[in-house]
């Protein structure tokens, strides 16, 4: 019985942790210096491929036919025009706290309205005052890019592609913004 | 009773080694646990941030990745192109001498240094079929700083060829 412990006791043995610990300590100070505890990412437009040339056709379409233009006045309210052939419509979300914040909630539910009523229009030229900080444009382009979620999934929102005739859903509302007032 | 206390220094013979060994078992866990943490927040992305008071990106919810591209930062400071500063700035105020005369949009040292980076890209891309010049900037901004200004440095980079500038946000949660 003695002799079988032995055995046993002969037969387990330590596993040599020495080189693996070796490897982890020279990966960890690399590691450690690249770490990034804050993401940065860049404001442009995901548009999916197969979304991407429905998109593309439907704003070579419009180009010169519907044009949307937001204002972002020094009050934080936010104008809404839309040059339809010939036709100008105008609309105004006014500011959650006159010069101090933009009614976010208000512009989306606008801007939902005029997706409907436009659901092929992708563009959008964004026309902010001098006087408006980078981080409320940032807000307002985040409000007109993309629709919400609503009970964990993104609202959709549909059109036409024109080179197919097949209707496309897509969560873009006006991923193209451009800054209208650059040039002057 | 004799016999016993002799087996027991057999035993204790046969299991303790003279040499000693120190338990790591432990550690090793310890560090695979942070290894796999370390190895999460890997990030090879071609922007570097290094904090500072008068420089905080705006926060957005795009996810897109940034792109290796012409990197040019507005802090409150100053305006740097590649980590070269170009315009020396007080509380994101640029100087009138900065500004062009005749055009008050203009800021002549930037739109010389980004002609320069225009024309050394264009250069290499003559030479190198893989590289063409796109035109494109990312534009780290301090997130306070008023469009007056960053129309001015857009307008100056859209003149000197930059015409595609992407601003460099932080994800938000």
């Amino acid at each position: 019985m003695r002799a079988l412990k032995t055995r046993l006791d002969d037969a387990t043995f330590d596993l040599n942790l020495a080189p693996m610990l070796d490897i982890i300590v020279s990966i960890i100070p690399m590691l450690l210096l690249s770490i990034v505890f804050v993401e940065i990412t860049m404001i442009e437009t995901p548009i999916p491929q197969a979304v991407e040339q429905a998109v593309a056709a439907a704003n070579e379409k419009n180009k010169d036919l519907v044009q949307v233009r937001m204002a972002v006045a020094p009050d934080k309210s936010v104008q809404i025009t839309i040059l339809d052939r010939g036709a100008t419509k105008e609309y105004n979300v006014a500011a959650a706290e006159k010069g101090v914040k933009a009614d976010l909630d208000g512009l989306y539910s606008q801007v939902m309205n005029i997706k409907k009523e436009y659901p092929d229009v992708f563009r959008l030229e964004l026309n902010p005052s001098d006087k408006v900080p980078l981080d409320e444009i940032v807000e307002v382009m985040d409000a007109v890019r993309t629709t919400r979620y609503v009970n964990g999934a993104k609202t959709k929102v549909s059109f036409v592609d024109s080179t197919t005739g097949k209707p496309v859903e897509t969560d873009l509302l006006f991923p193209e913004i451009i800054f209208g007032n650059v040039g002057g | 009773m004799g016999r016993s206390r002799r087996g027991m220094g057999r035993y204790i013979d046969k299991r303790i080694p003279s040499t000693f060994k120190i338990q790591i078992t432990s550690m090793v866990d310890m560090f695979v646990i942070l290894l796999v943490f370390l190895l999460r927040s890997y990030s090879t992305s071609p922007v570097q941030i290094t904090p500072s008071d008068d420089l905080t990106l705006p926060s957005s919810s795009s996810i897109t990745a940034p792109e290796e591209t012409l990197k040019m930062v507005v802090s409150k400071n100053g305006i740097f192109v590649d980590d070269k500063k170009i315009i020396e700035m007080k509380d994101g105020v640029i100087a009138t001498s900065d500004v062009d005369e005749n055009d008050t949009q203009f800021i002549r040292a930037l739109y010389t240094e980004l002609d320069e980076q225009a024309k050394k890209t264009r250069m290499i891309a003559s030479k190198n079929t893989e590289l063409e010049f796109d035109g494109k900037v990312l534009m780290q901004a301090e997130r306070s700083l008023p469009y007056e200004l960053l129309r001015k440095v857009m307008y100056t980079s859209m003149l000197a060829g930059y015409s595609d500038v992407k601003l460099a946000v932080i994800l938000k949660d």
